[in-house]
Order: C-alpha cells, then structure tokens, then sequence
C-alpha cells in the first residue's frame, strides 16, 4: 500500500537576472510516499533549494502543481500556508536555524507555543525531543553556548517536536565537520525509521547522500530518474 | 511572545540602553519644563486669586459690569449661610463705591474699596502686600491704604490725611478725613493706581449703608472652585451673579492657555525625535535579524504575529524609557518644588506682582497624563513602519539573509 505524501508536476521556476531569464526548476514531477528518506542531491545552482522552498510553502513555483498531505499548497493564502508548515512541516536550515535569545528547551518549544500547547506541557515535550537528539543537560543553552553540530540536533528536535508530516532539511551538515555530519543522519535516519516521519533532505555532502533510501539527483532544475537504493 | 520581545530588547542591550535613556531624557524635560510652566502659571493664578480678587465673588446681578454703591448683594446672610453649609471659611464681604481723593497737590478719582480687616486676612493676602506702613486694623478707624502710584499723585506719604469725596446712598454728598496709614507697590495697575482701601465699618456708616455688601469675596482650592460656583448659582438665583476670578478676569487665563498651547507643539517636536530614536533602533534590530524572521516563518510564525513581535519590542523600549523619565522628571520636579529656583536676578525691578521670584515647580496632572500617553502612543508609532516592514518580509529571501 503506497499511501503519497508530496505530489507534484510541472513545477518550473523561473529567476529573471536582467535579460537572462533562468529555469531554476524546470517542469519537475515528483511523488513521495510517506515515510520516506529522500536525498536530493546534485551540483550547485541544479535546484535543489529551489524545490525545498516549493515543497515547504515558502516560495510558489510560476507552473505546475504541488498537493502536499493531500492540501493544495498552491491556492493556499500566505496566512494558510504559515498554518500549514506550523502543522504539516518541520525544517532545518543549512545555519543558524535558532532564535539566538531562546534556550535550547524554548527553541523546540517555541513551535509548540505556535501551536497553541501549555507551557507546562510544551517544556515537557521539548525535553523528551532534546533527551531523545541526545541533548539531555543541554535544556538551558543558548544557541552561542552549543556547537554547530549541538544546535542542528536542536533543529532536529524542533522539527520533530511538532510531529509533522514532513521534514525538510536543505544542507543540514554543510556546516559540520563530517563525524558531526555523520551522527547527525544517523539520528534523522533513526527519527524516520522510529517515527515514520518523511524526510527530504537537500546535500551533496556524500555521507549525506549515502544515507538515502531514495536518491533524487537534479540537474539544471530536472530530475533525474529516481533510484531507489 | 512578550518574554521573547523582552529577551530581544534585552539581546543588544547597549543600543536598547541608549534608546531607553535618550526616551527617559526627552520625557524628563518634558516633565521638567512642564514642572516649570505650571509652576510659574499656577503661582500666577493663585496669587491674583489670593492677593485680592479671590477665586469667586458674589454680587447683585449685574454689578461686575455695572457696579453702583447701591446695587448690594440682596442677602448678604443667606450667601454666609451657604458657605458655612459647604464647609467654606475663608471669605469676606466688602463695599465698594468711587470717589475723589484728594491730598496735599492734587486730587484724583478712585475706588473706594471697605474692608473688614479681620475678616480680609481668610480671604485673601491683601494686608500682607503693603509696603510701607500698616494695613489697615480697626474696622471703624479713619485710616486709608493707597496704592504707590495714587500717594504719589496725590503728593501724601504715611501720616498724611487724605480727604475722600463721595456720594451716600441718598445720592448726598459726604467728605471724610483719613489718615494714609499704608502704601502698597505692586507693580499691578489697577492696584498701584486708582485704589484705596479703608475700612468697612467707616466706609458703611459714611454711605449710609450700613449693613450692607457690595461683594462677598471667597477663597478656594483650585479643585473646590467648580462644584461650589455651581452649587452657589443653583442656590442663589437671578438676583445674584456669582463670578469666578477668570470670569472677572479672563486675560490670565487666556495667557495661561495659550502658553500651554506652545507646549503642546514643543511637545510633539519632541515626541517627532523620540518616535526617531525608536524607529531607528526598531528598524536596525529588524534589519539584523532578516535571517532569524525569515526561519521563524518557516516554522509557521504568521506576518501578524511577527509584526507584533516588533510593535511590542518597540513598546516595551518606550515604557521603560517612560518609567526611567517620569521618575526622574517627578523626581526633578518634587526637589525645585522644595528647593525653587530663584530668578529675582532675572527679573526686572518692578518685580510680577503675580509671580514669586523664587519658582517652585508643580505639574498638573493632565499635562503629566498627556505627556506620558503621547510618549507611549510616539513609541507604537515608531514601531509600525518596522513591523510593515517585517510582516511583507519573504521567507525565502529573508531566510537568504546571512
Ligand atoms: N533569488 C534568486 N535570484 C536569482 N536567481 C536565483 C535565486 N535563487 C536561486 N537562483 C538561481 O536558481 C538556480 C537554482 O538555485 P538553487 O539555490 O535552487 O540551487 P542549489 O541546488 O540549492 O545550489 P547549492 O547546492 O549551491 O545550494 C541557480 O541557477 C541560481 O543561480
Ligand atoms: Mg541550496
């Protein structure tokens, strides 16, 4: 039984930088089914950012299509698609993903307050999600007191701590050295196997790429046929 | 949401400091000078009340405008009695009629005011005002006090006699021989020229008007003057007109207003400044946190809240700038109301009648209210202009922000 999360087709984008008018996605179709560990992977500049900001409601493409959890992202109004990602989506940026003046604790239970969850409960929650990126004693740092790798495990937590439908991560490890890399994936990869949570991760960081249970490579805002490993 | 607005202000919290503090300095001023205004216009106000015209005055209908030396109050006792019933002390009644004055050179016409000096000095500082000599103290004796200009006119210094000229209730002629026993120099026209004051009693039995009152003068605490002027015109009726000093008097009040008008301007140019700094300040913190913002919509902040988030933090910068400058503007205000400031070098010779050399400062409460409240409403207005800025932010370009 494949039940489909994402599906999209025809999504194109364009840039116009003066005359040049550049496709930065160019007619992509995709289908991804929940629970799945999706690596986009490709050079610079292939589009790989573009497509993560279509799927997370933060950018719309000029064509196409794009159902997400089985809503319609694009006839969304900005406020419903705020709502959306608050509900459906968790994300974790390349850097820099926290509010510097929150603690660890309320980083991850910041969401949950844009939930609408009580504070008792929602410092609850946001402990069990550090203890369980392995951030236990780390309640009370602020983002300048952790290492890099420390605050994307924070970025983890926050993305999960919701319970979305979907994470999207572009670049999570570009800023790691590769051992911090490495046990990063093997917490999300272990997040998706424990939780059935679908992933989409954006990298060329090749541990990252090894990691994939899907691997979708892009080239010049296509996709390359899909490769389940 | 206001913890981490309060967390953010507190993030930079040198810039927030000098925001704060330049905030706290533009009210302090404010409050200051405004400590200054109402404590010279308040002065003024309370002296031409209690030097000689007092807060209200009760006459027959009409003889403010008209005044006749038999046109008396028609009840003299009953208006006693409502005060007495209202709690009032300090008041007292006089006569008042013109004459012709004449001493040693020339002679010159005036009015001649009767009082009760026992029964002046609850209602008013007029004794106090005289320079040279003595008030008057008996209310029966054949004494006089001028005003410096009137002696001088009339060529009589104390121990003079001055002859009085006026008409009795009849219309009769009648001439007394008092003796000038006080000169006051006030600096004040209608005092220093063409006014003499002398008992009541001898002024009552010269006019054949014994027992009876032209005015009955009442002293009152500023908050007191409306209620009892409308108690007082309720009770007394036609026959009666019951004035306020500013009725009698309005050019004072009119100056008074429209000092305060010119305050009001120079406040909002402050205000201009102030709601400046804050928009500065607002605008860099936006600035330096595009990236932040734009994560904080990824993760499902809506526009509206993010633009509270900086209206609040403006807020926030605005009300401790206010708690810092009106604590330190009462502050300022309380010492210069015990300590004063002395401006007898400043002021010319012929010192304000009306005005103290020495200004203690006071601040009425609406101008405190009005200056904080428009501090307050300067500071939200700073923030919006940031916060438009914040909500229209793209979160994919703000995120792009390093
Ligand atoms: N804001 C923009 N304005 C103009 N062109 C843009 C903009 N954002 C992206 N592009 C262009 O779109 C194309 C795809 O960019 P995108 O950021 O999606 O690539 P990417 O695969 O994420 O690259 P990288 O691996 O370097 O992050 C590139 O050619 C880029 O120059
Ligand atoms: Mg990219």
């Amino acid at each position: 039984m494949s039940d489909v999360l994402i599906s999209a087709s025809g999504l194109t984008r364009y840039y116009e930088s003066g005359e040049l008018k550049v496709a930065a996605l160019d007619g992509v179709d995709l289908l991804i089914e929940r629970g799945a560990y999706v690596v986009l992977a490709g050079r610079s500049g292939s589009g790989k950012t573009t497509l993560l900001n279509m799927l997370g409601g933060l950018d719309r493409p000029d064509s196409g299509s794009l159902v997400i959890a089985g809503q319609n992202l694009l006839t969304m109004s900005s406020a419903g698609r705020a709502r959306f990602r608050l509900c459906h989506l968790g994300f974790v940026f390349q850097a820099y993903n926290l509010i510097r003046v929150l603690s660890a604790r309320e980083n991850v239970a910041y969401v949950l307050q844009l939930q609408g969850v009580k504070k008792k409960q929602r410092f609850q929650l946001a402990d069990q999600w550090l203890a369980r990126v392995g951030l236990q004693g780390f309640e009370n740092r602020r983002p300048d007191q952790m290492s890099g790798g420390q605050q994307q495990r924070v970025a983890v937590a926050r993305a999960l701590a919701t319970e979305p439908d979907l994470v999207l991560a572009d670049e999570p490890t570009a800023n790691l050295d590769s051992h911090t890399g490495e046990s990063l994936m093997d917490l999300m990869r272990k997040l998706n196997e424990e939780r059935c949570t679908t992933f989409v991760i954006a990298s060329h960081d090749p541990a990252v790429i090894a990691s994939a249970r899907t691997l979708i490579t892009m080239q010049d805002g296509k996709i390359a046929p899909v490769e389940t490993l | 949401m206001l913890s981490l607005a309060w967390r953010n202000v507190v993030r930079n919290a040198r810039r927030s400091l000098i925001t704060v503090s330049a905030v706290a300095l533009g009210l302090a001023s404010l409050i200051f000078l405004w400590g200054f205004n109402d404590g010279v216009h308040n002065t003024m106000m309370r002296n031409l009340q209690q030097v000689i015209v007092g807060s209200i005055q009760v006459h027959a209908n009409g003889f403010f405008h008209h005044p006749q030396l038999v046109k008396t109050v028609p009840d003299s006792g009953l208006v006693i009695r409502l005060l007495k019933a209202n709690g009032i002390k300090n008041f007292s009644y006089r006569l008042r009629t013109f004459a012709l004055a004449a001493g040693e050179d020339s002679s010159e016409g005036l009015v001649l005011l009767g009082m009760n000096p026992d029964m002046e000095k609850k209602a008013t500082r007029i004794a106090a005002k005289v320079d040279h000599g003595r008030f008057i103290h008996d209310n029966d004796e054949a004494a006089c006090v001028l005003g410096k200009t009137t002696a001088r006119n009339l060529g009589v210094s104390i121990g003079d006699d001055v002859v009085f000229l006026t008409e009795d209730r009849y219309g009769a002629l009648a001439a007394e021989k008092l003796t000038l026993v006080g000169i006051i120099s006030s600096g004040e026209m209608g005092i220093d020229r063409g006014l003499a004051i002398i008992p009541l009693g001898f002024l009552q039995q010269m006019t054949a008007m014994g027992g009876r009152h032209s005015e009955i003068v009442v002293q009152l605490p500023p908050e007191r003057l409306e209620p009892v002027t409308a108690v007082l015109r309720a009770k007394l009726g036609k026959s009666y007109e019951v004035l306020r000093w500013y009725d009698m008097y309005p050019m004072m009040k009119q100056w008074v207003e429209l000092e305060n008008a010119f305050y009001y301007i120079f406040l909002s140019i402050v205000l201009v400044i102030v709601a400046a700094g804050i928009m500065n300040t607002a605008l860099m913190s936006m600035l330096e946190r595009m990236h932040e913002f734009g994560v904080m919509m990824a993760l499902g902040c809506g526009r509206l809240r993010l633009a509270a988030m900086v209206v609040t933090e403006s807020l926030l910068l605005g009300l401790a700038g206010i708690m810092a400058g009106t604590v330190a503007g009462l502050a300022l205000v309380y010492y210069f109301h015990g300590a004063g400031i002395d401006l007898s070098s400043q002021m010319d010779s012929v010192a304000r009648f009306y005005l103290n050399p020495v200004i203690h400062t006071e601040i009425d409460n609406t101008h405190l209210l009005d200056t904080v409240m428009a501090v307050l409403a300067a500071s939200v207005a700073a923030s919006i202009w940031p916060a438009i800025r914040a909500a229209r932010l793209e979160p994919v370009e703000a995120i792009h922000h390093a």
